[in-house]
């Protein structure tokens, strides 16, 4: 659609808007207008709100660097899944209000050479009242032009939408080369990938701390699948639950205090909460049957998990401290792999229906389960990512297992990785210091 | 080559032993689900292998014995009828060859969570080492470990495929 769209853009916003309105006549202002945060854009997938992004302003000596900036942001605003994208020139003229833009809004950038490397400045504005509503100045280099604009384009997601994108995060995974599997690393759109473990066995599992900085992942390096703490910073592990049988299933608790996992001490796998500095362990369940797969509500009171205690797996919910623990899926005969939603409204998992697994999302007590991925090979792992909007998943659909994206309804999906198997991915949290 | 299924492969000394294991294996009740197979002939005989995956003969001096794999419905840790024909003839070599310690893999087919699957794998494992235990052989001989769905046997997608690779699996230890 973003191609159509920019062929015809030249012509000026008005034509453009129209344009925008026919191909995707969801994205009307009334429509738009119904979560208005700060001007209307809405945060949601099928409904986007049209963003016009101008070619960015630039001296002869910042030219290349500015298209490179640009193709980041042009990217990262693409991948929002809250915008639909259109290329426009850069304004040759003052703004005039526009009442019939409500919820449009337009990007210019300047980039400019600058002592050390380059400058660039971003600023938004509302076509409807023709204010700008964001303006702020980066300095950056070629090494970082790329975060730099992921930062742009959160703070541009913060001002527009009250909640900050995701461009400035990662996404840990598993990639299996031979019958070696790694944990690897990429940026949240697969830009950089890079391997983690290089422990030449399997590694499984990769869960992040809520910091940013640490890994919990199952690793056999010892020959037990025991589970281990990777320090990014240090790249070094370190044991963290090496108790004989399965340690598996990593998942912090909101606050990082603990980590809650699935342990075979029992005689059968049982979830446990681990204190993140291993001296105390707690034991949720209780019963002779597999319970597996934990992921904190966002206040960490709550636990949702699986668990095959009525004959196949289900996903079901306790209390943090074990009690109270109830089934929430009330469809489907095979449920795995559940994980709460960011905002704690939703929790999304794995279906297993005539012989395929999809994703679902159901709200958090259990209710209007929704299927998100079909007819697209087997379909699992949903992560959500740290801002709700977008999941994570890995599908076979292209042959082999690949890590995807989509939007939280199912839409925009995008493929990440290729090549080898890449599976188990985990969206990481944004890192400290970029929520304000 | 590829492995054969369904046969762990146990280097021990002394060729007398296999006779013994042969007769062992004679006595077993093919598994059921399984491709079906011919069971390997006596390794200190001129062997002809009937099958492209068989092994080959090993020098008389290092028999090789065979334990024969466990299988399991998709989803189950129970033990089939042909799975527990199979530990019975395991169970008659572990209890001749007192010196033999294993390994006992549980493995999984690809279906389901990584995280699932390496604690059915675990149960499958252990299924089969409280089944060994129950006629007699002392639990410290055997220890288990799960690779779920991570180290299949064949790595097809079709339930051919899969009923292979659901499977408690012999190594020595």
């Amino acid at each position: 659609m973003a191609s159509t769209i920019s062929s015809s853009v030249r012509r000026g916003a008005a034509a453009l808007l129209a344009g925008l309105l026919a191909a995707a006549p969801a994205a009307a202002p009334t429509a738009v207008a119904q979560t208005d945060v700060r001007i209307g854009v809405k945060a949601s997938g099928t409904v986007k709100s049209p963003l016009l992004l101008a070619t960015f302003r630039a001296s002869g000596a910042a030219a290349g660097a500015a298209t490179d900036a640009r193709a980041v942001a042009r990217r990262d605003f693409d991948l929002s899944g809250v915008f639909a994208v259109a290329d426009v020139d850069p304004l040759d003229k003052k703004l005039e209000p526009d009442p019939s833009l409500q919820g449009t809004v337009r990007v210019e950038g300047t980039v400019e050479a600058s002592a050390g490397g380059f400058r660039f400045t971003g600023e938004v504005f509302d076509l409807a009242t023709a204010e700008s509503v964001l303006r702020r100045a980066y300095p950056f280099t070629r090494e970082t032009a790329r975060i730099t604009m992921h930062r742009f384009v959160d703070d541009v997601l913060e001002q527009l939408t009250g909640e900050r994108g995701i461009c400035e995060t990662q996404v840990a995974f598993v990639r299996e080369t031979g019958r070696i599997e790694e944990i690897w690393v990429m940026d949240y759109d697969g830009a950089n990938p890079r391997q983690i473990t290089h422990d030449r066995t399997i590694a499984l599992s990769p869960a992040w701390a809520p910091w940013g900085t640490e890994l919990a992942f199952t690793t056999y390096k010892r020959g037990n699948p025991d589970l281990y703490l990777f320090d990014l910073h240090r790249g070094a592990s370190y044991p963290f639950s090496t108790r004989p049988g399965p340690n598996i299933a990593p998942s912090y608790s909101p606050d990082g205090k603990w980590i809650a996992c699935a342990l075979y001490r029992d005689g059968n796998s049982e979830i446990y909460l681990i204190s993140r500095d291993a001296q105390t362990a707690r034991r949720l369940t209780r019963n002779d049957r597999i319970d597996s797969s934990p992921s904190f509500s966002p206040t960490g009171r709550e636990i949702v998990f699986s668990s095959d205690r009525s004959g196949s797996p289900q996903i079901y919910v306790m209390d943090a401290d074990g009690v109270n623990q109830r089934l929430l899926t009330l469809e489907g005969k095979y449920n795995d792999s559940p994980r709460w939603s960011p905002k704690g409204d939703k929790i999304a998992y794995a279906a297993r229906h005539d012989g395929w697994f999809d994703v679902v999302v159901m709200d958090s007590d259990g209710q209007n389960p929704v299927q998100i991925t079909s007819n697209a090979g087997h379909n699992e792992n949903p992560q959500w990512s740290a801002d709700g909007r977008k999941i994570y998943f890995s599908s076979s659909r292209s042959g082999r297992r690949q890590i995807y994206v989509m939007n939280a309804d199912g839409s925009d999906v995008v493929q990440l990785t290729q090549g080898d198997e890449c599976f188990n991915p985990a969206a990481g949290p944004r890192p400290r210091g970029s929520v304000k | 080559m590829r492995r054969k299924p369904r046969i762990a492969t146990l280097v021990l000394a002394g060729a007398t032993l296999a006779l013994t294991v042969a007769l062992g294996c004679a006595s077993r009740k093919q598994v059921t689900t399984a491709t079906p197979e011919p069971t390997p002939p006596p390794p200190t005989e001129t062997p002809a292998p009937p099958q492209e995956t068989a092994p080959p003969p090993p020098p008389a001096e290092q028999p090789t014995m065979a334990l024969e794999d466990a299988f399991f419905d998709f989803d189950d840790a129970s033990l089939r009828q042909d799975a527990k024909s199979a530990l019975e003839g395991d169970a008659k070599y572990l209890e001749k060859n007192s010196s033999a310690n294993v390994v006992i893999e549980g493995h999984c087919d690809e279906r389901g969570s990584v995280e699932y699957n390496l604690a059915l794998g675990e149960k499958r494992a252990r299924a089969a080492k409280d089944y060994l235990v129950s006629y007699g052989i002392p639990a410290n001989r055997m220890t288990t470990i799960s690779y779920g769905k991570e180290r299949p046997f064949d790595p097809g997608h079709s339930e051919d495929a899969w009923s292979k690779n659901r499977r408690a699996h012999f190594v020595p230890k």
